[in-house]
Parts: structure tokens; sequence; C-alpha cells
């Protein structure tokens, strides 16, 4: 199966209805309201980026957003940020063990919130690139970019929980 | 005005409120709120959904004026619209498709069900019935645990998670507790050992001061005597004390042990989507030692440690209190260095565990896998796997080794400036005349042996960190919510078999539905038929009614009565379920086929084997019924495996039978073999049959056609070839290809 690449300015791409785009490729072709998803979306945030139709079906690939053209580019990164709801935790106020959960209380990068982390063994992720991984109770998820660079409340916090 | 009893999730904000009622006709019945925790923008706000009789109201910043009306006779679809981490509950009206409102999975659930009442609404149901499936829903969310705040099944319902979570100790205690007698007992003996331990420096003294000062050679050889006694009896008593100590501390291991594997057994199978068994090995096997350890050291040790340090500096501040003072200075060092060694090394343990759980989940997940690793040459990957993952470990543990000797030594050597202090101070007060060189010595003797408990208290902290860990994943199992069994002790004789599913939704992790809104009813010695392309649910939709996940919305019910009010194990009992993959253990025929009912005569199995057309080829084997099979029942082919355990399904008489792609990985000529045993099996009973192949279902009286976690069709084979849908074209497809084949198979012959 020929799988359509997009890389570089072999295609502009323009925002569609809501969070959809609509592409055009440098041959003519074109698409309408596809739906942007990482096919890595925890190893690889910005490659291989999969353009899907309303029926799920797979209409072209991204190789490498940073690639793209500029306009292009910022579309889909809209697209994704809309689509993937990972908060990024910038400060952590709160955090303790009751009834068996973790209660946490944090500010992200889209406003504060509070949260429960049922297992602390299965829930919470250090990957080797520093960034912390975090699921909730209601299977929500959250990310911390860096653990070193948060400041040294939010580690002293959290430290215990890691 | 909105009323006071308004169904809600969280509390209706006054702000809205405030807008609400100015734009509530009269006569306008409200009937439920959603409040959500996201804008339109995904960003974390407060937004809400009100809907009455006639309108719905979405309240977000993000909307004009801070509401959005839309009438509900306007509204032709309604979807929930499943991001990652967010949704959107969004209406098509016409050809406009609008967004109400955004939210995290917090309240997913709830928004499914405001989607499914304004769908229905849409068909033309009436509003007023339909929001008692909306109240359901709400109430299921709203029966939290007044303690833990987790969803609870029903209102009221004792809450699993607090009830089998007490306090760490309370329950670890009730481990050692059977062995108190024991303990006891040891306890007594150390207390005897301990108090001779505190005599030998203080006949030191009396033979320094007294004896050879004035030459008494029959009191020295009577003291002497009296320490050979000493030694004979505190080592024979510690020989004693040592193999009861043991034998209560393997005995405690061997009960832990025990419980995590039967705790293990009765979790549910959304706990082993999750965890690797290879991290369960770890702790039933890892983790248990390494907690006993810690518990005999803290109800023994610690006792007498403590007995001995109060011993000791009694005997010392009775002796002289300046030397005693003198020699008590490194002491508070000591104990800050332990706290901050603590600190630093309880992170250290956790990666350790957390590495070697990784080793044994590779040791879990490759060797039973040896055949793919053999087949693609890949031997060397995975011995390089595993080194590296081993190395990972050994990185850790060098690390940890280097922190856990540091301190010990530190220890030692801030112990040993202590006693130069004694020396230096005490031996010019010697020299002086101040003090006795008997009390000197003995001093010497009795600080040093002070530090033993010294010693101990600080390095505790040490294992008291990897206990804690240790404690922490077993409980892990221990305190899992098990399968949920509400209906236990409400035993079942026998099902006839009416089989209902009421509006199910299902999803494994929230991000998808992988079940929407299933409605069907199976009658008793109905033989069903589920047909849809692979991932589309078929197999979820069985594990439901298997009872393997609960966390669904709405309800399944066997012959009118809700299976989750039925005793779990009553209710399994009762079904045969033969899978795709026919897994043994390592056992023999015999007993695999037996599995199903070990109460079984041999002439019974034999039967159960015949009608499974098993036992043609059992017969053949050398070794027959006997023989063994290797693990997860290699030996046997696949479609003799299936046999085998249609056989097992046979021998346990259900009432009712599920076949999940029962022949998929045999040939077409075993697939005969299978075929007509399905067939003998089941007669008379309700038959949900999933099947890859439509041919097998020639027996089927209904079809249900599942289609991306949907049923899309339902019927009669004749039914659905009537309508020309999906089943129709899945038909055509096959026969085609069967076709192709039959002609291939013919021209190969010719
Ligand atoms: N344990 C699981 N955890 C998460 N998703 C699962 C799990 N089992 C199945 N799924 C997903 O659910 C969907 C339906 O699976 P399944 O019922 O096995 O399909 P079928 O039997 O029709 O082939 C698939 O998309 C599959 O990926
Ligand atoms: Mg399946």
């Amino acid at each position: 199966m020929d799988r359509i690449y997009i890389e570089y300015d072999n295609a502009r791409i323009t925002k569609g209805e809501g969070i959809l785009l609509n592409v055009e490729l440098y041959d003519g072709r074109k698409f309408e309201n596809l739906e942007a998803r990482r096919l890595f979306p925890i190893t690889g945030l910005d490659k291989y980026i999969t353009l899907l139709d309303e029926e799920g079906v797979e209409k072209a690939v991204i190789r490498d957003i940073n690639t793209l053209m500029e306009e292009s580019r910022e579309n889909v990164l809209n697209a994704l940020h809309e689509y993937y709801l990972i908060p990024k935790i910038t400060r952590i106020y709160e955090a303790y063990e009751k009834y068996g959960l973790l209660k946490m209380r944090v500010d992200t990068d889209r406003g504060k919130y509070s949260f429960d982390v049922k297992n602390r063994n299965n829930d919470i992720k250090h990957l080797y690139d520093g960034r912390v991984l975090i699921r909730d109770s209601s299977d929500n998820r959250y990310e911390i970019r860096d653990f070193r660079q948060l400041d040294k409340k939010s580690q002293q916090v959290f430290n215990p929980y890691m | 005005m909105l009323p006071e009893n308004i169904l809600t999730n969280l509390p209706f904000p006054s702000e809205f409120a405030k807008k609400a009622e100015e734009l509530l006709a009269a006569d306008e019945k409200v009937l439920f709120c959603l409040v959500g925790d996201l804008d339109l923008k995904g960003l974390y706000n407060q937004s809400a959904v009100l809907t009455t009789d006639k309108r719905i109201f979405a309240f977000d910043k993000y909307h004009e004026g801070g509401v959005l009306i839309v009438d509900l006779k306007d509204v032709t679809e309604s979807k929930v619209k499943r991001m990652y981490g967010n949704a959107m509950l969004r209406v098509t009206c016409g050809d406009k498709k609008v967004d109400l409102f955004r939210f995290t999975y917090s309240v997913a659930s709830l928004a499914d069900g405001a989607a499914i009442f304004y769908e229905n609404l849409a068909k033309g149901n009436d509003p007023l019935k339909e929001v008692e499936l909306v109240e359901a829903t709400f109430k299921k969310m709203k029966s939290f645990c007044p303690k833990c705040g987790r969803a609870l099944s029903s209102a009221g319902a004792e809450c699993i998670n607090c009830a089998s979570k007490g306090k760490l100790v309370k329950k670890l205690a009730g481990y050692i507790l059977p062995e108190k007698g024991t303990l006891l007992f040891c306890f007594f003996l150390s207390l005897i050992t301990t108090s001779m331990a505190l005599a030998p420096p203080y006949i030191t003294k009396m033979l320094v001061d007294e004896v050879i000062e004035s030459s008494n050679l029959k009191k020295l050889y009577q003291l002497v005597v009296t320490l050979l006694l000493i030694y004979m009896v505190q080592y024979t008593i510690g020989t004693i004390r040592g193999h009861y100590m043991r034998k209560a501390g393997s005995r405690t291991v061997t009960r832990l042990r025990n419980d995590i594997y039967a705790k293990a057994q009765y979790l549910p199978m959304a706990f082993y989507d999750k965890i690797s068994t290879g991290s369960v090995f770890a702790r039933i096997s890892g983790d248990t030692n390494n907690l006993q350890a810690f518990m005999l050291r803290i109800t023994q040790e610690a006792i007498v440690q403590a007995f001995l340090a109060v011993g000791i500096i009694i005997i010392m501040f009775s002796l002289n209190w300046k030397l005693t003072l003198l020699s008590l200075i490194p002491v508070p060092l000591v104990v800050l260095g332990a706290r901050y060694f603590g600190q630093k090394i309880s992170p250290i343990y956790r990666r350790i565990w957390r590495r070697w759980s990784s080793v044994s989940a590779i040791l879990s997940d490759t060797l039973p896998g040896v055949r793919v690793i053999k087949s693609f040459t890949s031997e060397d990957r995975a011995i390089n796997k595993f080194n590296s993952y081993n190395n990972e470990w050994l990185q850790e543990d060098i690390r940890a080794s280097v922190l856990a000797n540091i301190f010990p030594h530190a220890v030692t050597f801030f112990v040993t400036c202590g006693s130069l202090l004694i020396w230096g101070i005490g031996g010019k007060w010697a020299i002086d005349g101040e003090i006795t060189l008997g009390l000197l010595v003995s001093f010497i003797s009795y600080a040093g042996m002070f530090y033993g408990p010294v010693n101990f208290f600080a390095s505790l902290n040490d294992g008291y960190q990897s206990a804690l860990t240790s404690a922490e994943r077993i409980l892990d199992i221990i305190d899992a919510e098990p399968e949920q069994n509400f209906g236990e002790g409400n035993m079942v004789e026998s099902l006839k078999g009416k089989i209902e599913y009421r509006s199910v939704n299902f999803s494994f992790d929230k991000i998808k539905k992988t079940l929407t809104n299933i409605n069907l009813v199976i009658e008793p010695g109905d033989i069903v038929g589920i047909v849809g392309t692979t991932g589309s649910g078929k197999s979820t939709l069985v594990n439901l009614f298997m009872r393997f996940y609960d966390n669904y919305e709405g309800e399944i019910l066997v012959d009118g009565v809700n299976i989750k009010d039925i005793d779990l194990q009553s209710f399994r009992s009762k079904i045969g379920y033969v899978q795709q993959e026919a897994l043994m253990f390592r056992d023999t025929i015999f007993n695999n086929i037996a599995y199903s009912n070990p109460s079984a005569t041999v002439e019974e199995v034999i039967h159960a084997a015949d009608v499974a057309n098993a036992h043609s080829f059992i017969a053949k084997l050398p070794e027959g019924y006997d023989t063994m099979l290797g693990e997860r029942g290699t030996g046997l082919s696949g479609g003799e495996r299936q046999r085998l355990s249609i056989a097992r399904a046979v021998l346990k008489n259900p009432s009712i039978l599920i076949f999940d792609e029962a022949t998929a990985a045999v040939d077409s000529e075993t697939e005969e073999l299978i075929q007509t045993a399905i067939e003998r099996l089941i007669s008379g009973r309700t038959t949900l049959m999933i099947a890859h192949r439509l041919s097998t279902l020639r027996k089927a009286n209904k079809i249900i056609v599942v289609d991306k976690g949907e049923i899309i069709e339902f019927g009669s084979h004749d039914e659905l070839m009537a309508l020309k849908g999906k089943y129709y074209k899945l038909i055509e497809i096959q026969s085609m290809s069967e076709k192709i084949r039959k002609n291939k198979e013919a021209e190969n012959f010719e």
C-alpha cells in the first residue's frame, strides 16, 4: 500500500471544521476534514502524525511537523493541542495520601486542578528523558515536562511519591 | 426558579443558575444538569449543560453571551466526541453541528447518558420517560464512598476499597499474630541471653580490680568458670532461639504468600490488563521475604535491643555518671545521620525494585515465547535485552550499596571515636587515681556494647524503608479491589438461558468506547451467531456477560435477573466458555478435561471426550489419558487442544454456551470435527457463537452483526439476507473466497 507522506512543502494544511484539517497535496489532490492523531504520543511527539477521515481511514501521514511550512505547522500543532488534553503540570501545591488515594492539587498550563491517583506504582511513570506521566482515577493524563526543572517546593512535595 | 433537588453531578454554579432563571419559560421543566470542568478552548474552567423538557442550555464563556440555547426538537443526532483526556458533547441540528460543552473524562459517562437521551428524544420518545435512564446513570455516579470518594456500584453499598484497607501495621500484624506463642517464647529466651550478655564486663572489672590486685587464685578460677558457664548458656539458648525464630518467620511468609496468591486469583481482568505478571511474581517471591525479615526484626530484635540499651545505661550510670555522659556524646550524630541516610536511600530501594520487576517481567514474558524467539533467530536480541535490564538493576544496586555501606561504617567510626574519648579522658582519670583500672576496662566494653543497639536503631530506618516499599507493593495486591460479588450467596441451580442487554455502554480506558448502546434480547434455547470484523467488539460483548469486566453502564440480565445480583462463582459455573486459544495446564489430558469438574468419574470424562470428538485421538496416544501436556498444553495440535477444551465444556454441563471463534485457528477438516462436536453440545442450550467463518453458523437461528461497537443488524439469516446490509455483504465476500478456494483445490487435484 502506498502511503502518502507529507513533509516539507509537498502539502498545504489549512484549518477545517472545528479541530479538523484540510489538506491539499502539491499534485492537486485534496482531503477535507481530517483528524490529526499522533502515532507515537509518548515517544515522538512531533513525528508521524496520521490524518484520518471521519470513518477513521488514514489519508496521509506527516513525517515531522517541524519540516512543514510555517502556516501548516501551526494548524497541525493547534489541532493536536486541542485533541490531546494532557495538561503540563507547572507547580504542585499539594500531594498527600488519603484512604489509599494520592490526592494532588496542581497548577498546569491549562489552569489549576485537583485530582486523585489510584495507585502510585502503576499510575505514575518516570521516563528516561525526565518526563513524568501521571494518570488519574478518571483516566485523565497529566505530564511533568522535567521534574528537576520544577521549583524546589513542588519537588519536595511530590518527591516521596516518585 | 431552579428546583432545589435538581439532578446534577456537582452543585450547579450560581452565576449560571442566575442566567438560567432569567431564560427559563414558566412552564419549562428542568430535567437535569451536567457540570463540567473545561471550557471550549480546553482550559480548566466551569461550564455546564442544563436540559429541560424543551431546550438545552449550554453555559460556557466562549458561547455568545455565555450561553447557547438549542431547541430539543431541532436535534437530529447527538454524540460524545472522545478525544485524548477530554471529550465534547455535540449535537447535530439538521446539517449544523453544534459543540455544546467540553469536559475531562471525569464527567464522560454522564455526558454519554445525556447524548443517548437527546438521541432518544430525536427518535420521538417521551422525555419524562427517558430521563429515568439519565437518572440511573447519575445515581450510579453519585453513590460515592464517603471516605475515599470512589464510586460505589450502588448507593449505600460497602466500599470495597475501604473495607479491605486498614492500617498497614494492623494488616501485617494479622500475619504475625498466629506466631505469638513462639515469639513470646523466643522473646523470653532473648531476655535471658541479654541479661547474661550484661554480666561479662562487670566480671572483668571484678577480675582486674579485686582478683588480680589481691592475687586471689581461687576466686580467679571461680570467675573464669562462671564466665564459661555464661557463654555456654548464652550460645545454647541463642541456637534454640534462632531455630524457633526461623520457623515462625517461614510460617509467616508462607501465610503471606498463600494469601497473595489467593487474592490474585480473585482480581478482576482489568487488573491484569494493567499489571505485568512479572511484577506479581516479584511481589510473591521477593517482597514477602523482605517483609518477613523486617517484621521479625521489629517484633524481636527491637525489643531486645532496647532492653539491652536500657540495661547498659543503667549499669554504666551506676558505675560512673561522668564517663557515661562522655560515651554518649556521639549518639546524636548517629541519630541525625540515620534520618538523613533514610531519606537518601528509600528512592533507591524503589528503583531497585522497579528494575528487578522489569527483569522478572522479561523472564515471564520471553521464556514462554521461546518458540517465537527461535523462529526469528533472535536469541541474541533476547539475551542482550535481558543483559541490559539486568545491568540496569546492577547499576541501581551498586548505587544503593555505596550508600548502604557508607552509613554503618560511618557509625562504627563515630563509635570508635567515642571509645577514644573514654580512653583519653578516662585513662587520665585512671592515672590520676580517680577511677580504678577495672572500671575503665569494663566501661570500654559497655560502651562498645551500647553501640550495638544504637547501630541497630539507626539502621532500622534502612530496613524500614525497604520493608515499607515491599509492604506497599504487597498491599497493592492484597488491597486491590477484588471482583465485585454483590450477589454473593445468591446461588442459581440452573439457568433457562434468557439473556438481555439493556443500554449497555462500555469502554476499557475511557478514551475509546468499545461498546455503544447495546440492546439485545436472546430467548432460551436460541443459537445466536455473532459476526463482525475483527476489533468490532464481539469478544468484549461476551466478556461482559462472563463478568470479566463489570464497570459498564446499563444492565445485563439473565432470566430477568441482573447478572451482578447472582453469586459470581455460581453464575460462571453455569456457563461453558470456549475460547479461540484453548489453554491447557501442565498436567495430564485426563486432569485437563476434568478441570471443569474435578469430581467427574473416569467414564464421564471419556464420554465428554467422545462428544467433543477427542476420544479417538486420545486413544491413539501411547499414554492415552495419562499423556502429560507441556506448559499451556504444548504437545498437541491446535485442533486437538480445542477439542479438549470442548470436552471440558461438555463435562461442565453448562446452561449457556459461549464460543469465541472456537474454530478460527484450525484447518477445515478439523473444523468439521469440532463443528459436529459443538452441534452435539449445544442442543437445547442458549448458545452465543462468535464466528469468523460464517459457514460455521449453519445452526444459528439468530445473527447479530457488530460493527464498531454497535449492533447494526439483528435477526435470522433469512431476514438479514433480505436486508441486504452488512451481513449480506459479509456472506457474499466469504462465499466468493470460498468458491475461489474450492476451485483452487479442484485444480490441484487434477
Ligand atoms: N483488554 C483490553 N484493553 C483495552 N482494549 C481492549 C482490550 N481488549 C480488547 N480491546 C479493544 O476493544 C476492541 C474490541 O475488541 P474485541 O472485542 O476483542 O474485538 P473482536 O472480538 O470483535 O475482534 C478492540 O478495538 C480492541 O483493541
Ligand atoms: Mg475476539
